[in-house]
């Protein structure tokens, strides 16, 4: 329609402005709301998952180490418990878990420590012919092997 | 003396003799070191998917024409699942076994009976590969638990857990000791080759070398290694088709650390076969190198005479098709006859076949 058209057609183009922006306006509230709870999702998972991976390592290092002050406090009563190298290999052993480091999560070494130490542990248990799940329930492979 | 063979004549693989028993595929073969010495028959281990382990004798018969094979004695009862490999320690005496049940069984041979007087715990799942070293004293297994365990022999037939190596991402497939020095390599699914060597200082060992890509390596599973008599070159089969031939002359334990690693990488010999390489055996006495394969073939190679470089080269001397009715899992040459050589294949066969060249 010709007249009030061309001189509100800066008006017209508002409104079709206003409708694009409307889309894209609103387009970026949802956007910025939802980026925001994302975060506040993430935030919360991510505590969750930290809290149980450092549950678990946490555990599996005070395993190990639970172990060691065992088979100290046997050989301290009886050294001969076990043999030369079994020694050897619990104190290397007991030396590595203390230079674990146990509070700093950033540490890009602490998968491959950990995995050097669970393959010592099994040496060790060989060594000592015993079976242990490290999950904290002995399950020794034959009775009597050790006794305090 | 070892006489060199692979000369230029035409060569002939010729079957002997079939050794039949075993109701699943055989796996390995493995000659006792003294077959031969002193008077002393032929003799040979096969292991199996039927979870038992063969020995079998070459009878000598006063008409030396062709004295048949026996099967002495089987040994079953110790595993629970497929026997993978066996392995003769170098006096004969005790023969090694590992099982898919993740044990590996430690047998005495006693005036013609076998005993077992180990068990050998540790591995998490199959075991795939046990090995002697050259004084007897050590004993490596390897899994599929990506891991090589290596084992003392103390006074007593007991054994003792001496390491546990770390280092492979896969199954590790064999484990070899070199032939003259504490040196043991692995070869495994993740296309690598590992040297291990003991610290000076301690009994840890450690992973001094990994011969991988990127340089020198396979592109696929490393299923078999092999050490020529004196050891200073290893021959290496893969799942990628190629066989690979390093230069093992340094010892690792006197390496200065400086580019690279002390073994290096010779040749490579690509082009002779269609399927995956699952064994390779350098012979002690003739050197030749034989393969065996998942195309049925047996093929032998030999240092290539003609090769004017100052590098080495291989050549191939022979193709045996058909060698078995199925894959062919493992060949090794006769410890003091260079003509034979043993092979078994996934037919459930062991095959015994005599190597000859005009020259």
């Amino acid at each position: 329609m010709p007249g009030p058209q061309k001189r509100s057609s800066l008006r017209q183009d508002d409104i079709f402005d206003a409708v694009v922006d409307l889309e894209t306006s609103l387009f970026q509230q949802g956007f910025d709301d939802g980026f925001i709870s994302g975060v506040r999702l993430g935030k919360d998972e991510g505590r969750e998952v930290g809290l149980k991976s450092g549950f678990e390592l946490g555990e599996e290092i005070g395993f190990y180490r639970g172990c060691v002050t065992i088979w100290k406090i046997a050989l301290e009563r009886d050294s001969t418990l076990f043999s030369a190298r079994a020694q050897r290999s619990i104190d290397h052993f007991d030396e590595q878990l203390r230079a674990y480091p146990l509070t700093s999560p950033e540490d890009e070494r602490l998968q491959d420590l950990l995995a050097s130490l669970r393959v010592r542990f099994k040496a060790i248990m060989a060594m000592l012919s015993i079976r242990l799940d490290y999950s904290g329930y002995p399950k020794a492979s034959s009775a009597g092997e050790i006794s305090f | 003396m070892a006489k060199k063979l692979g000369g230029n004549g035409a060569a002939r693989l010729g079957f002997l003799h079939q050794l039949e028993g075993h109701t699943d595929r055989v796996w390995g073969v493995a000659w006792n070191p003294a077959s031969r010495s002193g008077g002393a028959p032929s003799m040979l281990a096969s292991c199996s998917g039927d979870k038992t382990v063969r020995i079998w004798e070459q009878q000598s018969t006063v008409s030396s024409s062709s004295p048949s094979w026996t099967c002495q004695a089987v040994l079953d009862e110790s595993h629970s699942r497929t026997v993978r490999a066996c392995d003769w320690s170098p006096n004969g005496k005790l023969l090694a076994t590992g099982s898919f049940d993740a044990t590996t069984s430690i047998w005495e041979h006693v005036g013609g009976e076998f005993d077992c007087i180990a068990t050998l715990e540790g591995h998490e799942n199959e075991v795939k590969s046990v090995a002697w070293n050259t004084s007897g004293t050590l004993l490596a297994t390897c899994s599929r638990d990506k891991t090589v365990w290596i084992w003392e022999l103390q006074p007593g037939n007991d054994f003792e857990c001496v390491s546990v190596l770390n280092g492979h991402t896969q199954d590790v497939k064999m484990v070899l000791w070199h032939p003259s020095r504490d040196v043991l390599v692995s070869a495994s699914y993740d296309n690598t080759i590992k040297v291990w060597a003991e610290d000076r200082d301690g009994d840890d060992w450690r992973c001094v070398q990994t011969l991988a890509e990127p340089g020198w390596g396979h592109t696929s599973t490393v299923w078999q290694l092999s050490f020529n008599m004196s050891g200073d070159q290893m021959v290496s089969c893969s799942d990628d088709l190629q066989l690979m031939v390093w230069d093992s002359t340094v010892d690792p334990s006197e390496w200065t650390g400086n580019g690279g690693g002390p073994w290096k990488h010779l040749c490579t010999i690509s082009g002779h076969h269609e399927r995956t390489i699952f064994s390779v055996h350098w012979s002690r006495t003739n050197g030749l190198i034989a393969t065996g394969s998942a195309d049925d073939c047996i093929r032998i190679f030999a240092e290539d005479p003609t090769n004017v470089a100052s590098s080495v080269s291989f050549c191939k001397v022979l193709e045996k098709q058909k060698a078995h009715e199925g894959d062919v899992n493992s060949v090794r040459w006769h410890p003091k006859d260079p003509r034979l050589l043993a092979s078994a294949g996934d037919d459930g066969v062991i095959k015994i076949w005599e190597f000859e060249q005009d020259l």
